[in-house]
């Protein structure tokens, strides 16, 4: 295993730049998952760790040696694709062989490497199948299979699991996640999905429109997103984000509507908007941390819920509040009904706040 | 089910009433396109061992009376001048044939996945010039091509032709062979080069023998072009040694009168080898022609 670096990494396609200024540190035995919309260059940085494109700029490091001009075969790694690419004329015996075909060991330890994965990924009585012959869970443990047979220093993984049912899904993202505890494996992991990315990586990358947004563990993100597009990415439904306009009234810091309301910051909250170069403020706030009351309180902000979707176990009402929408998730045993007047609380503890030009978080010091 | 089952036997009548005009229109004309491609074979084949007599009779013998091998075994002795003349047309029509469909793919394989996987300056343009001899009936080119020949001294050699025969069989084989690459996932080659080989040994390796059926269906499309060509043999060699069977065939039975069973014997065991070849091979012409066609 090794570390993996992405240094000022630049890709550009023409004119158009799908890779910006990316650096990035892997540790040895991280499990990574590089997180964002499509097109936001995800799979363009892992294609060129993988070697499969060639960077326009920047370095890239595979343990202690700068790889940019070795071929793929060279660097060491293994990948799994979104489509598993299993060679269709081979078996699964042979598909597995290949990279140790490719190396040139001898033939008995090619064939105890080989048993030795099929073992593990439990499907020793696949080996003589056809890829076309196996459903898409095998495929895809077939793909992992030729990933790990030849024990490289890194795992890339392009949205391995997006080819497959949500209920296989959530079954192999525990099992992806196990094999990378038991190997202690490097793994770029490219998804789309933040909840694989949350549920499975011990840090992740979030990017969009090629540029580097946000590197940090899961919760970090999570509590702490950098900007409003981290923001709005990462979490499920996604964080409400209302524009409001900060002024100073009675020595403190308020927050107004143009529909007439007003929100009082706490001292923390009002230091932060206090230091920002801009009156335009966007109000951030998770579902979970909005209060919905049926009956106004004060600090409380009145809307009209618009639709309510129960789940079973959470009951998301959705309202909108300055022009945006805004998700909340109250008991079940809460009847709320469309068009319904209500009034909800902010935690000012967990809100968050964004300048509304540069989009970034504001900060308290 | 109960109700399925209860529907479904007039549900069936009565779609089958819609059906039938159609369905009886359809196989009268496959009984007449039938028909339209095998009678002449049969004619073929029936006076091909009719006697030199029976075979001039009006009106003809529909059943040869005495069949006769006869001309089979004048064709194929090698003692006799006409089989001596038959084998090495034969001979010829197969070097110049086999030479052909070799080198075609041999450029078409390597032509068609680069213009599946590369992108380069005038891709496009070379891609869509490569179709630009198929604009033009062949004939046009017969006189340039021969003055280019003579030019470069290339007449009355078995080498005009496969030049020739490439520049008509090419563009097709380069075409079809692309639907092909374009359908297998860059995917596989990535991964084979991750897993150690080279951008070469990931198309000999994994590419090439997935696109099997394409080059098969490319070798039989040039092999049956060249087998069959007549007019730019006929243009290009004067020399009797060295006339394919095209054109052999009819110049040699022009001069010998007209001897019908024996032409008719020749020309049946001249479409032998590219029958057999398309019997045998078919399914993967098939495959190669509807590649692409519909989403694996």
């Amino acid at each position: 295993m090794a570390h993996v670096v992405l240094k000022d990494l630049v890709k550009t396609y023409g004119s158009f730049k799908a890779v910006n200024d990316v650096s990035l540190t892997i540790n040895d035995g991280e499990f990574v998952a590089l997180v964002g919309p499509s097109g936001c260059g995800k799979t363009t940085t892992l294609n060129l760790v993988a070697g499969l494109t060639s960077a326009t700029s920047g370095d890239i490091f595979i343990g202690e040696r700068v790889v940019n001009d070795l071929d793929p075969k060279d660097r060491d790694i293994a990948m799994v694709f979104q489509n598993y690419a299993l060679y269709p004329q081979k078996s699964v015996y042979m598909n597995l062989a290949f990279p140790l075909q490719m190396r040139k060991l001898p033939k008995d330890e090619i064939d105890r490497k080989v048993r030795e994965a099929a073992r593990v990924l439990d499907m020793t009585q696949l080996l003589e199948r056809k890829p076309r012959e196996l459903s898409g869970g095998q495929q895809q443990r077939v793909a992992l299979g030729r990933a790990l047979v030849r024990d490289p220093a890194v795992f890339l993984m392009d949205e391995p699991l997006s080819n497959l049912d949500a209920k296989l899904r959530v079954q192999m993202r525990s099992e992806i996640k196990r094999f990378h505890q038991d190997l202690k494996a490097t793994i770029i992991y490219v998804t789309h999905d933040q909840l694989e990315a949350v549920t499975m990586a011990d840090r992740m990358a979030v990017m969009n429109g090629g540029y580097l947004q946000q590197y940090d563990s899961p919760a970090q993100v999570f509590a702490h997103p950098a900007n409003m597009f981290v923001a709005s990415f990462v979490g499920s439904p996604a964080m409400s984000l209302i524009p409001l306009e900060a002024s100073t009234a009675n020595g403190g810091e308020v927050l107004t509507s143009a529909e007439g309301w007003s929100l009082a910051l706490s001292p923390r909250n009002a230091q932060k908007v206090a230091r920002a170069t801009t009156r335009k403020v966007v109000l951030g706030a998770r579902h979970s941390t909005i209060k919905l009351h049926k009956s106004a309180i004060a600090g409380a902000i009145p809307a009209k819920a618009y639709t309510v979707e129960p789940t079973g176990d959470v009951t998301f009402v959705q309202a909108f509040l300055s022009g945006a929408i805004v998700n909340i998730s109250v008991s079940p045993n809460i009847t709320v009904v469309p068009d319904e007047q209500i009034w909800l609380e902010f935690d000012q503890e967990r809100i968050h706040l964004f300048d509304s030009e540069t989009q970034m978080a504001l900060e308290a010091n | 089910m109960s109700t399925v089952s209860e529907t479904t036997p007039r549900g069936r009548t009565a779609r089958r009433v819609r059906i039938d005009g159609w369905r009886w229109g359809g196989r009268a004309f496959l009984v007449f396109m039938l028909l339209y491609t095998a009678l002449p074979m049969i004619w073929m084949l029936l006076t091909s061992i009719k006697s030199g007599f029976a075979a001039m009779q009006f009106p003809p013998q529909w059943w040869p009376d005495q069949p006769t091998l006869d001309s089979y075994q004048k064709l194929l002795d090698p003692q006799n001048s006409v089989g001596q003349d038959f084998l090495r047309f034969f001979w010829n029509s197969l070097i110049v044939s086999t030479a052909t469909t070799i080198l075609s793919v041999i450029v078409a394989v390597p032509a068609a996945y680069a213009f599946s996987r590369f992108t380069f300056p005038g891709r496009n343009f070379l891609f869509f010039a490569v179709l630009l001899r198929n604009m033009f009936p062949a004939v046009i080119f017969l006189v340039p091509l021969f003055i280019l020949m003579r030019a470069i001294g290339l007449v009355n050699t078995h080498g005009s032709l496969v030049l020739t025969y490439l520049t008509f069989g090419l563009p097709l084989a380069i075409w079809l062979l692309k639907g092909f690459y374009d359908n297998i996932p860059v995917q596989l080659e990535q991964a084979a080069r991750i897993d150690g080989a080279t951008r070469f040994q990931a198309f000999v390796l994994i590419v090439m023998p997935l696109s099997a059926p394409g080059i098969i269906a490319t070798a039989i499309y040039s092999f049956i072009g060249a087998w069959n060509e007549y007019i730019y043999a006929y243009t290009f060699l004067s020399k009797n040694e060295q006339l394919t069977l095209p054109v052999g065939i009819q110049r040699f039975f022009s001069e010998n009168t007209t001897d019908f069973p024996g032409l008719m014997a020749a020309s049946f065991m001249m479409s032998v080898p590219v029958v057999v070849l398309f019997l045998l091979l078919q399914r993967y012409f098939v495959r190669a022609l509807t590649e692409g066609a519909v989403k694996h």
